[in-house]
């Protein structure tokens, strides 16, 4: 299956078109991520792509060192977040920006850019998050 | 009322064979089969006589195959706990109790069994179980990373301190350096292999990560009243309890705040003492899958052994040890210091235990809880007795 197959397949169109959009249930207004077809708190199935800006706080974050299949295009070490995106308290995986390897502290604000990661399968959006 | 898997099974018998990675003298499915027939062979037991087959973790030794060499003479129970981790493994013991109580089979082995050449690298496929591209796309690849976030975030938002990861290393290298089956086998420990060895994924060197041995474990339930009548005296199970509560799960990291820096195996311990009428003080002594050190913390917890506040003092390396510890937790070293089959060598410890057979006996020992794979998205628990209290 590939990520245009899935309910998140507009979260993908999206960040390929240099935009953040996530979903949220039109009738009950509730946030829902991994996307889904369907509000499972009110079972409404009217679904809206909403656009937001790249702005997040640090959820949690690791540095990576050792050199997992698959992390080919990762120079080590590599930091990775779990941004929690403003104004909704989804939680995305996204690339930090890193380069003094100063821990990040957790509700540290971030602001973010899209760029790609290079895989076997082509080429994958993903955010690269800087602190503000 | 008593609940209905209350003492209602039991394990009759138990066999391990475990290999350094990529050392295995034979292929995954005979080594499974060498393991099902001293599991056999332990509860005096003719293995043509089991007729039922349970795993989890997405081993791929479908049962049928096994026929042939057991000699089965009809298999009338095949059953896996979904998951691609050790989530499932206390949950395989609910399933096989199902058939066994509801008449569908009389002898089921549980087993797990994993040799490199056949399955390949056990993290790698535990990765592909799960992996998706907001993974590829951040290089977080490995279980190790994925739960490396919920470590970090235990240790600087929850305010657990770091350190206490290594009391239950090293009372797992301790009881491991006793087990002569075990990988660590009289070896000394010393803690500073651990603060020196390599980083993996911060907070994760590479000694707080279990790692991956070649073998297959099996273990034969059937029902308390059969067991009483086989070779070795009967450990009972109590209670089982598999799933996940909302707020937990395959969440894309997701989960609760509340949850996030947890095992997910809340309302898996809630069930299980609701429905054995026991609390965490009955339990005499813990297996406890660790896959990462400070998700067997996080397991501790949810289990009810202690909190984020007083963690520090009660995981401490004289409180898990069998010597003394009231808390003995791991001892036959565990995933850590005996080996890592995916987890079955804990509830071969768990039945050695509870007969007194444990290279490191806890006296008087009556219970043994088994806790499941922690942070995997299905997680599951079960209580073992060697009586019906
Ligand atoms: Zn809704």
């Amino acid at each position: 299956m590939s990520r245009f197959d899935g309910p998140d397949a507009p979260y993908w169109e999206a960040l390929e078109d240099g935009r953040l959009m996530l979903p949220r249930c039109s009738a009950c207004q509730t946030w829902i991520w991994p996307a889904a077809h369907r509000c499972g708190a009110c079972h409404a199935d009217d679904v809206q792509w909403v656009e937001m800006p790249l702005e997040a706080t640090v959820f949690t974050w690791t540095r990576t060192w050792h050199r997992f299949g698959l992390t080919e295009d990762f120079e080590l070490p590599f930091t990775t977040v779990l941004a929690e995106i403003a104004h909704c308290g989804i939680r995305l995986l996204g690339n930090l920006e890193d380069p003094d390897r100063v821990d990040p502290e957790i509700g540290q604000r971030l602001t973010g850019t899209i760029g790609s990661t290079r895989t076997p399968d082509g080429e994958l959006p993903v955010i690269n998050w800087s602190r503000v | 009322m008593t609940h209905p898997l209350y003492g209602s099974t039991a394990i009759a018998g138990v066999g391990l064979r475990q290999h350094k990675r990529g050392h295995s003298p034979l292929p995954e499915r005979s080594l499974l089969v060498e393991a099902v027939i001293d599991a056999c062979e332990d509860a005096g037991f003719d293995p043509a006589d089991v007729d039922g087959f349970v795993s989890y973790g997405d081993d791929k030794n479908e049962p049928v195959r096994l026929m042939p060499e057991l000699g089965t003479k009809e298999l009338r129970w095949s059953a896996s706990v979904w998951g691609g981790g050790g989530g499932g493994i206390a949950g395989a013991f609910g399933v096989a109790a199902g058939a066994i109580l509801s008449g569908q089979a009389k002898a089921v082995v549980i087993f797990r069994a994993l040799v490199e050449g056949a399955s390949g690298r056990m993290s790698a496929a535990v990765m592909a179980h799960h992996l998706n591209d907001h993974l590829l796309a951040t290089g977080m690849t490995s279980p190790a990373q994925l739960c490396a976030l919920r470590a970090n975030r235990l240790f600087h938002h929850h305010g657990v301190d770091p350190a206490i990861v290594e009391d239950l290393v090293r009372a797992s290298y301790h009881h491991g350096s006793r087990n002569p089956e075990a990988v660590s086998y009289g070896k000394e420990f010393d803690i500073d292999a651990l603060r020196q060895s390599r980083m993996i994924a911060e907070p994760f060197r590479l000694f707080d990560c279990s790692r991956e041995n070649d073998g297959a474990g099996a273990l034969l339930m059937v029902s308390a009243d059969l067991a009483e009548t086989l070779a070795k005296p009967p450990v009972y199970m109590l209670g089982c309890a598999q799933g996940a509560q909302a707020g937990w799960g395959d969440l894309l990291e997701n989960d609760d705040e509340a949850l996030f820096a947890t095992a997910g195996m809340r309302s898996i311990a809630r069930r299980l003492y609701e429905e054995t009428r026991l609390t965490p003080a009955d339990i005499d002594v813990v297996q406890l899958y660790e896959n990462f050190d400070a998700q067997g913390v996080m397991s501790l917890i949810d289990h009810g052994f202690c909190t984020y506040e007083n963690a520090a003092e009660v995981i401490r390396f004289d409180n898990l040890i069998a010597d003394g510890g009231a808390l003995p937790v791991n001892t036959s070293g565990g995933n850590l210091a005996q080996g890592f089959i995916h987890g079955i060598g804990l509830p071969i410890e768990a039945v050695r235990q509870l007969r007194g057979e444990s290279s490191n006996p806890v006296p008087g020992a009556r219970t043994c809880l088994l806790a499941g794979g922690p942070g995997a998205p299905t997680v599951s628990s079960a209580i073992f007795a060697n009586e019906v209290l």
